[in-house]
């Protein structure tokens, strides 16, 4: 069965237009692969801003927590770290 | 939300493509006179095609834009020309090298088919500079609109004017399309189909990062709260000049609000 669709096949390029063929098809692709990487780039800063935000709102929620525990036992309030105040 | 969707389109266009790579190496016939160059059309043509496509569906979006005055629309139709740019250096690129096996020459400077299309490549490769020249956002994304319009209406004009032409040096593979030979007919429409799935996902890809990246900086803008003692967390950093369209914070969470699809 095989053998008998692999004979309508027409030739594999074995002359001259082979290595321009091939060479339209690999434009082609490289292009999808410079996009995919583009893309690759842009997901992981992405990823990155979002841990970056995830991180600040959980100081954010540590520094409030403590500052809420402090109002309640009538302490003077805690000092909050200078980096993160604008 | 422009993400809904995309796993599947994905999923049709590497089959289609995988189909139309097997039709044109495996059921397609050879040429009687390009021989086995002639392969080289079912991915050079499609890709002009839709370049050129894209770039009216480009004007289409600008006009859309230009009267709803939605920024939404802008960003599609940034995405439309700079994805059509893409394709259409892919076009030149493989239209060269088949003249190169063809002609012998990489360049025919008095071919009115491949000088039409390298000037309207040159004419969208000044959108981007364009759209960076100006800062004012809004300013931008007007001036950038009116561009993709008149540009846009250029496309058939062009494409019309170079058939008039008497000089038919290049083949005439659009209107000979009833001429060709079923099963090089078959496989033509099926390259072009995934061709154009090529440039509907890649746009879509586009689109759900440049979405998701506004939300991010919505987001950036909420999380923005004041800290204890008076001053504000630094979570916005500044933001550059940049020729890519922004959306505007409520537009980006209204629609998420709405739950309205294209947001």
């Amino acid at each position: 069965m095989s053998g008998a669709v692999l004979g309508e096949l027409p030739a594999l390029p074995l002359h001259e237009a082979g290595k321009y063929v091939a060479g339209a098809y690999s434009v082609l692709f490289v292009l999808v692969l410079i996009y995919v990487a583009i893309m690759a780039i842009r997901l992981s800063r992405i990823e990155r801003e979002l841990g970056a935000l995830l991180e600040l709102r959980e100081r954010s929620a540590v520094s409030e927590g403590s500052e809420r525990s402090s109002a309640l036992s009538g302490e003077p309030e805690a000092s909050h770290p200078e980096s993160t105040l604008a | 939300m422009y993400g809904k969707g995309l796993r599947a389109l994905s999923i049709a266009t590497i089959a289609v493509m995988a189909i139309g790579l097997g039709l044109v190496f495996f059921y397609a016939p050879l040429d009687a006179e390009q021989g086995f160059l002639q392969k080289i059309f079912y991915v050079h043509v499609p890709l002009a095609i839709v370049a050129l496509c894209g770039f009216v569906v480009g004007a289409v979006m600008a006009i859309q834009h230009l009267r709803t005055r939605d920024s939404r629309w802008d960003l599609r139709s940034y995405v439309a020309i700079h994805m059509s740019l893409i394709f259409a250096v892919g076009a030149l690129i493989t239209g060269s090298i088949w003249a190169k096996g063809s002609w012998g020459h990489w360049w025919v400077w008095n071919e009115p088919t491949l000088v039409s299309f390298l000037i309207v490549f040159l004419l969208y490769a000044t959108y981007q500079p364009l759209r960076f020249a100006i800062e004012d956002p809004e300013r931008q994304a007007r001036y950038a609109s009116v561009f993709a319009i008149t540009a846009g209406a250029f496309v058939p004009m062009n494409f019309v004017a170079v058939r008039l032409s008497t000089a038919y040096l290049h083949p005439r593979v659009l209107g000979n399309t009833s001429n060709l030979p079923p099963r090089m007919a078959l496989t033509f429409v099926t390259c072009l189909l995934g061709i154009a799935l090529l440039y509907a996902t890649l746009c879509m890809y586009e689109l759900t990062a440049k979405h998701t990246r506004a939300q991010l900086r919505a987001l950036r803008r909420l999380t923005d709260v004041p800290a204890a003692g008076g001053g504000r967390l630094q979570t916005q950093p500044r933001r550059s000049r940049s020729a890519a369209p922004t959306l505007s914070s409520t537009t980006t969470m209204s629609a998420r609000t709405a739950g309205r699809p294209g947001a």
